[in-house]
C-alpha cells in the first residue's frame, strides 16, 4: 500500500501543470533530437543543463528524463523511414523496420514502434515503482566475471542477428571487436591502433560508425540504384495496425519489455544491448526465422519495447544507489548535484516528491509520446514521397551535424565518411552491419571484464565457473552454440549433397 | 532562455564551437577593452564529471563578473589530452581558456610523453578554482575498520588484497602508490575506466576491497552508509565528516594531496587580460552559492592568491607527481 500512496504523491507532483509542461517539452525535444541522427541525448542534455538551474529540481529532472526516453523513441522514426538509426539503440530497428517501409508499410511500422514503446514504458514504470531497491541490489551482485560471461553470451547470440551467411556474420563480429580495441588500454596506458592521433585515444564513438555505415553508406548504395529500384512502394495500405497486427505485436513486445528491463539495470549495456538481444530472441523463437530481415513486424515490436524499457530501468541504479549506468545517467547526477542533491537511497527518503514524481512522469511522458507521435505517423510516412534527389542531401547534412556535435570535432565527420565507404562495400558484399556494431560494443567490454576478473582472482580462471551468475551465462552460451552449430552442420551436409546431386 | 541558448539547442554544440572560431579574427584588439565577445572555456572532460560540475557552477558568476557570456565547450578524449591540445592551439587573446586539472596539467606529461602539447610551455596559469581531497574507502564486507587494522590485515595477506582505481595514471591510483610506499603494503591493482562510477560500484558490491577516490565521488555512498571511509588525504579533518581522520594526523603527512581544477590560458595572452580573468575567477569562486554547492559535493572553492602563486603551485604539483608516476611504474615504455 505504501507504494500506492507514494505513486499517488508522484502523480500529484507530475500532474502539476508546470511539471506537465516540462515533461511535454522534454519528450518533444527528445523526439526531435532522436529524429536527427547523431545528435543524441548526451549533447542535448549537456546544452540544457545550465537552463535547468533555475527550475525546481523535480521539474528539471522530469524534463531531462523526457529528453532521454523521447530520444530513444524518436530514434526509431528515421531507422524505419530511411534506414538511418537516429540513436544507437535503434540500430536493430533498421533491419526489419526499413524493409516494412519499403513494402509500403511505413505507417504500420511506426505505429508498431509507438505502441510497443508505450506498452514497455507502462510496464517499466511499474517495475521501477515496485521493485527498484531489490533490483538495484541484484545489479550490485554482478562482478566482473559475471559481466564477462553475460557479454560472451550476448556476442555468441549475435550470430543469430544475421539472416545470411553465418561465416560472414562471425567475420563482421570480429571486425567490430577489432575496431572496439582502438584507444588507450586501461591496464597498461598504452595506445592501441591510435596512429598517433590523440582523438583516437578513446577509440571511435559508436555513433560515428553507425552514422557512417548506415546513414552515409546507405545513401551511396541508394544513389547507385536506378530511380525505380530506389523507390518505395507508394501505395500506403494499412497505416494503422489491424486487430491481427495488434495481436502479432503484443507477445513480442512483452518479451522485449522484460528482457529490456533486465538488461537496462546493468551498467554498460543498457538500451543498445537490450534491443539487440530482443531481436535475436524473437528470431530464434520464431516459427519461420527467414521472415526476419524481410519486414517481420516482431522485428520492430520487440526491440522497440526493449530499448524503451531498458532506458527507463537504467534509472534504477542511479536513483537507488547513486550509480550512473551510462553517460546520460552521469549527466543526471550532474543535474541533481547542481541543485545540491545526491542520487541514492537517502534521496528517496529526503525528497520523495522528486523520486516518485519522476517515476510518475515516466508514465506520463510515455503517454505524451504516443499522443505526440501517432498523429505524426501519416506525416512521417508521407516524407518518403519527397524525391530522393532532395532527400539525400538533407540526410547527409543532418548526419554531418549530428556526428560533429558528439565531440565538437571535425575529425569525426571524416571518420564517419570513411565508414560510409566501408558501409557501401559491406552492402555490396552482402555483409550485414548489425553484428559488426554489436561486436564493437561488446568486444571491449568482454576484454575489460575478462582482464579485471582475472586480476581480482589473482589469475585463476576458475572464477568464471565458481560464481553462480557467471556459470549460468556460460551454460546458456554453450547451449546457443549447440543450437547454432547442429543445424548448420546438418544443412551444410544437405547443401553438399544437393550440389553433388546437381 | 536567451537567444544564444536557443540556437545552441537547435544546432547542438556546433554553435558554441562557432563562437570560438570567430575569436581569431580579432586577436589584435585593445586588451584593456577585453572582453568584447563570449569567452570560450574548454573543459577536457565529459559533462557531469568533476571538472564539468565545478565549471558549470562557476559559469554564471564568471559571466557576470566579465560582463560577457562564458561558454563551456566539452572536448573529451585521451585522459583530457584532446581538450588540452585544442586549448593549447587556441589564439592567445583571452577568448580561449582551458579548465585544466591535476591530471591533465601535472600527471599526463609524464604518463604520455608523446603528447603534442606540453602544458608548462603552452599555457599561462591564471588561478585555481576548486579542489577535493581523496578518500580511502572500502567495501562494507572488508573487515578492517581503520587504517591501523587495514595495515595489519594486508600485512597478513601480502598480494591478496585488491585495490581499484579509476585509471592507471589517475591521482587516486597514485595516491594509493604513495600509501603503499609509506606503509610497505603489497596489494594488487585493478584499474577501471569511465570515471570513478564503475570502480565505486564494484566496491559497493564487494568485488574489490578498497580504493582512493575523490571525496566528491564517495560522498553520496558515505551519506547512505554503504561504504566505509577510513581516511581523508587532507591536512585536517573535513567539517562535513568530523569522524574521519586525516592522513596527516595518522602520521603520513607525505600523503596529503588533492585533486584540483583551475584556469589556464594559451601562452602569449596579454597580462591585462590574464589579470581581468583572474579577478573574475576570484569573484566567482567567492560566490556564496558556488561555495556551498562545492562543499555539498565534497569539494572546496580555492582561488589562487595571484597568477604567479598558481604557477608556483602547478610547478610543485608537477614535480611531485612526476616522481610518483615514475616510481609507480605507470609510465608506458
Amino acid at each position: 500500500m505504501d507504494v500506492l500512496s507514494n505513486l499517488a504523491l508522484g502523480f500529484s507532483v507530475a500532474l502539476e501543470p508546470i511539471n506537465l509542461l516540462y515533461a511535454f517539452l522534454g519528450v518533444l525535444l527528445g523526439t526531435a533530437i532522436g529524429v536527427l541522427p547523431g545528435l543524441g541525448p548526451v549533447a542535448t542534455i549537456s546544452i540544457l543543463l545550465p537552463v535547468t538551474f533555475t527550475l525546481q529540481p523535480q521539474s528539471a529532472i522530469i524534463m531531462l528524463a523526457g529528453i532521454y526516453y523521447g530520444a530513444a523513441y524518436g530514434g526509431s522514426t528515421t531507422a524505419i523511414l530511411v534506414n538511418l538509426p537516429g540513436e544507437s539503440s535503434s540500430v536493430v530497428t533498421t533491419i526489419d523496420g526499413y524493409q516494412m517501409a519499403r513494402q509500403g508499410k511505413a505507417g504500420l511500422a511506426l505505429a508498431t514502434a509507438a505502441l510497443s514503446s508505450f506498452m514497455a514504458g507502462t510496464i517499466a514504470t511499474f517495475i521501477i515503482a515496485f521493485a527498484a531497491p531489490v533490483l538495484a541490489e541484484f545489479a550490485l551482485d554482478f562482478g566482473p566475471a559475471d559481466y564477462f560471461s553475460l557479454m560472451v553470451f550476448g556476442l555468441v547470440a549475435a550470430v543469430i542477428l544475421a539472416h545470411g551467411s553465418v561465416v560472414k556474420a562471425i567475420g563482421m563480429i570480429l571486425v567490430g571487436v577489432l575496431l572496439g580495441t582502438m584507444g588507450i588500454d586501461v591496464n597498461s596506458s598504452l595506445p592501441r591502433f591510435t596512429f598517433g592521433v590523440p582523438q583516437f585515444g578513446d577509440g571511435i564513438d559508436f555513433a560515428v560508425i553507425a552514422m557512417g555505415i548506415f546513414g552515409i553508406g546507405e545513401t551511396i548504395s541508394n544513389l547507385g540504384r536506378t530511380e525505380g529500384e530506389r523507390e518505395f512502394v507508394k501505395d500506403y495500405k494499412g497505416l494503422w495496425p489491424s486487430p491481427r497486427d495488434l495481436k502479432a505485436i503484443v507477445k513480442p513486445a512483452l518479451r522485449g519489455t522484460f528482457l529490456g528491463a533486465a538488461l537496462g539495470i546493468l551498467p554498460g549495456g543498457g538500451p543498445v544491448l537490450a534491443s539487440f538481444s530482443a531481436y535475436a530472441l524473437e528470431k530464434k523463437i520464431a516459427k519461420d526465422p527467414s521472415r526476419f530481415g524481410r519486414g517481420a513486424i516482431e522485428g520492430v515490436a520487440s526491440p522497440e519495447a526493449a530499448n524503451n524499457s531498458a532506458s527507463q530501468t537504467a534509472f534504477i541504479p542511479l536513483l537507488t544507489l547513486g550509480l550512473p549506468a551510462s553517460p546520460v545517467m552521469a549527466l543526471m547526477v550532474g543535474a541533481l548535484m547542481m541543485h545540491g542533491l545526491y542520487a541514492g537511497p537517502q534521496l528517496i527518503a529526503e525528497k520523495p516528491e522528486l523520486f516518485w514524481g519522476l517515476v510518475a512522469s515516466m508514465w506520463i511522458g510515455n503517454f505524451l509520446l504516443v499522443v505526440l507521435n501517432l498523429p505524426l505517423v501519416g506525416f512521417w510516412a508521407r516524407l518518403l514521397t519527397v524525391p530522393y534527389r532532395l532527400l539525400y542531401p538533407s540526410i547527409l547534412l543532418i548526419c554531418c551535424i549530428g556526428v560533429f556535435s558528439i565531440r565538437n570535432d571535425a575529425l569525426d565527420v571524416i571518420v564517419a565518411s570513411v565508414f560510409g565507404l566501408v558501409g557501401y562495400v559491406l552492402t555490396r558484399l552482402q555483409c550485414e552491419p548489425a553484428p559488426l556494431l554489436l561486436g564493437f560494443i561488446l568486444g571491449p567490454l568482454i576484454e575489460e571484464n575478462l582482464r579485471r576478473a582475472l586480476l581480482i582472482s589473482h589469475g585463476s580462471p576458475s572464477v568464471f565457473v565458481e560464481r553462480p551468475i557467471s556459470l549460468v551465462f556460460l551454460i546458456l552460451t554453450a547451449l546457443v552454440v549447440l543450437v547454432l552449430v547442429l543445424p548448420a552442420i546438418r544443412s551444410g551436409r544437405e547443401k553438399v549433397f544437393a550440389e553433388e546431386a546437381n | 532562455m536567451n537567444r544564444r541558448q536557443a540556437i545552441g539547442l537547435l544546432l547542438g554544440t556546433a554553435s558554441a564551437a562557432g563562437f570560438g572560431h570567430v575569436s581569431g579574427a580579432v586577436a589584435a584588439e585593445d586588451p584593456s577593452k577585453y572582453p568584447t565577445q563570449p569567452v570560450r572555456v574548454i573543459v577536457p572532460f565529459a559533462p557531469g564529471g568533476a571538472s564539468d560540475f565545478a565549471m558549470r557552477l562557476l559559469q554564471a558568476p564568471m559571466s557576470q563578473a566579465l560582463g560577457q557570456q562564458v561558454i563551456i565547450e566539452n572536448r573529451t578524449g585521451a585522459a583530457g589530452n584532446v581538450g588540452m591540445d585544442v586549448a593549447g592551439r587556441g589564439a592567445p587573446d583571452g577568448y580561449t581558456v582551458f579548465f585544466g586539472n591535476v591530471g591533465t596539467v601535472s600527471i599526463n606529461p609524464t604518463l604520455y610523453p608523446d603528447m603534442s602539447v606540453k602544458p608548462d610551455k603552452a599555457f599561462i596559469p591564471v588561478s585555481n578554482a576548486s579542489e577535493t581531497p581523496s578518500a580511502l574507502i572500502c567495501s562494507m564486507k572488508f573487515p578492517p575498520n581503520n587504517v591501523k587494522e587495514l595495515i595489519e590485515y594486508v600485512k597478513a595477506r601480502p598480494g591478496k588484497v585488491n585495490f581499484a582505481s579509476p585509471g592507471s595514471g589517475s591521482v587516486d591510483r597514485l595516491e594509493m602508490e604513495l600509501f603503499r610506499k609509506a606503509t610497505g603494503l603489497d596489494m594488487n591493482h585493478v584499474p577501471y575506466k569511465g570515471g570513478a562510477g564503475p570502480a565505486v560500484a564494484d566496491i559497493l558490491g564487494g568485488h574489490v576491497e578498497l580504493m582512493f577516490v575523490t571525496l566528491a565521488a564517495a560522498m553520496p555512498h558515505v551519506k547512505a552508509n554503504r561504504i566505509k571511509i577510513l581516511a581523508l588525504s587532507s591536512k585536517e579533518r573535513s567539517p562535513i565528516l568530523p569522524d574521519v581522520p586525516s592522513v596527516a594526523e595518522l602520521g603520513y603527512p607525505e600523503l596529503v594531496a588533492t585533486s584540483w581544477q583551475g584556469f589556464l590560458v594559451p601562452t602569449g595572452t596579454p597580462r591585462p587580460i590574464v589579470d581581468k580573468l583572474f579577478q573574475a575567477i576570484v569573484k566567482a569562486a567567492s560566490d556564496p552559492t558556488v561555495k556551498q554547492r562545492l562543499i555539498d559535493g565534497g569539494s572546496t572553492a580555492s582561488a589562487s592568491e595571484s597568477p604567479e602563486a598558481y604557477k608556483a603551485f602547478i610547478e610543485k604539483e608537477t614535480a611531485r607527481w612526476t616522481v610518483v608516476v615514475k616510481e609507480s611504474g605507470a609510465v608506458p615504455d
